[in-house]
């Protein structure tokens, strides 16, 4: 059985924080079999902020063609949904907020075309992972990011109790994260017991 | 003096809700004798902070765009209005994408310590949050506070006012809202009296 996992790396900067902790979960999911993992960098998805023109609520699709076109059908094949994203000025990268506004062809489907958004049979066994750092040490500092994360992972059918979270305050400069006590053994475990979670709810 | 005021239109879509929402605010300052301006992030050239910390070293952006210019002309404001529509709980990508570029003003502030607002000058610098979302949820403003909370801090303006309106999608748009409108225009007037009287006074 294949278990599709996507991630997307949501910061400008490559190979910093964020996608360190990311990469260290997907090195622990890479060491299961029949895991397929694909990582896209926000940097070189081409994805252009939502427009606001609502014409998804009628067309059941998005106007603007970039990279979501290619994006779309992964996100809907996918078991394990990532996002990878920093905390810049207390809420989440501008470059994450454009991939999570463009969720809203999505949510246009689920509540306004009340049409599936994953087939039946497949409701109820995705799940999403969220990670985050932060340069701050504040423990509110993640509380602006977390409502449009819930926002992101809803409308694509991974419910609220589906999704894990990873987040790690006061790593500031490009590195920070390596000398974090607990960061990599909290990353290796998450990306264990999701797939864990994963293989039980698709029976394999 | 003239009391200045800016108004940053967050949204993508042109004189939607929360564009006039924020022209109603600016009407009032504009009414009350202020001197405004409002700059569409839209028609502007600016990319998001590309997080490189290069500002933590000189307090300069290395990317020079649209945004650099802009920041002078808030900084030299009395009255800073921030609008955006709520897109998935939060602010818009272009409006985060402004904020983020804040970043060398920050950088200026608590790494190079080479900037510095006096209490009396954030007291005399309001900022305006000025917002409508389409749910009728009470709490669908809380996730755009923080990085508001953040950008008025950073650039020296005290965080004075929230203009806000949501359950849009009930009301049919902002004209159809029974109230926002009128007292968006009120505000307008009331932050530039406030102004107007505390540039009369000595600090």
């Amino acid at each position: 059985m294949e278990i599709k996992v996507l991630a997307f790396a949501g910061s400008p900067r490559r190979g910093g924080n964020s996608e360190t902790l990311l990469d260290w979960v997907l090195a622990s999911m890479g060491e299961i079999e029949g895991v397929v993992i694909e990582k896209i960098p926000l940097t070189e998805a081409n994805v252009n902020p939502c427009r606001g023109c609502n014409a998804c609520e009628t067309l059941n699709r998005c106007v603007q063609r970039d990279g979501m076109d290619v994006l779309h059908d992964k996100i809907i094949e996918a078991d394990c949904i990532i996002l990878a994203a920093p905390i810049f000025c207390m809420g989440i990268c501008a470059q994450a907020k454009a991939l999570i506004d463009r969720f809203q062809v999505f949510r246009s489907r689920k509540y306004v075309l009340k049409l599936p958004v994953v087939p039946p049979e497949r409701k109820g066994k995705r799940l999403g992972i969220f990670l985050s750092t932060a340069g701050q040490n504040w423990d509110h500092v993640f509380d602006g990011a977390v409502p449009s994360v819930k926002c992101f992972f809803h409308v694509i059918d991974v419910r609220d109790a589906d999704i894990y979270y990873l987040m790690v305050n006061n790593v500031d400069e490009k590195g920070a994260i390596l000398s974090h006590p607990t960061a990599k053994p909290d990353a290796v475990r998450m990306g264990k017991e999701v797939l864990a979670e994963l293989k039980k709810r698709l029976g394999g | 003096m003239a009391v200045s005021v800016i108004g940053l239109s967050g949204s993508p879509h042109r004189h939607g809700n929360t564009e006039t929402l924020l022209d109603a605010f600016l009407q009032g300052a504009d009414s009350a004798g202020g001197q405004v301006e409002k700059v569409v992030l839209k028609g502007l050239d600016y990319n998001p902070c590309m997080g490189c910390n290069a500002c933590h070293k000189t307090g300069e952006c290395i990317v020079k765009d649209d945004a650099i210019p802009l920041f002078d002309r808030i900084l030299a404001a009395d009255c800073l209005a921030v609008a955006s529509p709520i897109y998935s709980m939060g602010i818009t990508a272009e409006l985060k994408g402004l904020i983020d570029r804040a970043q060398f003003i920050w950088a200026r502030k608590f790494i190079l310590k080479n900037l510095y607002f006096s209490n009396e000058h954030i007291k005399r610098h309001k900022g305006i949050f000025i917002s409508t979302a389409g749910l009728s949820w009470d709490n669908v403003f809380d996730a755009a506070f923080p990085a508001v909370t953040a950008f008025f801090n950073t650039l020296g303006f005290e965080y004075y006012d929230n203009i806000i309106a949501n359950d849009m999608d009930r009301y049919g748009g902002i004209r159809g809202h029974p109230t926002a409108l009128i007292n968006a225009r009120e505000r307008g007037i009331q932050v530039v009296s406030l102004l107007e009287k505390m540039k009369g006074e000595s600090p």
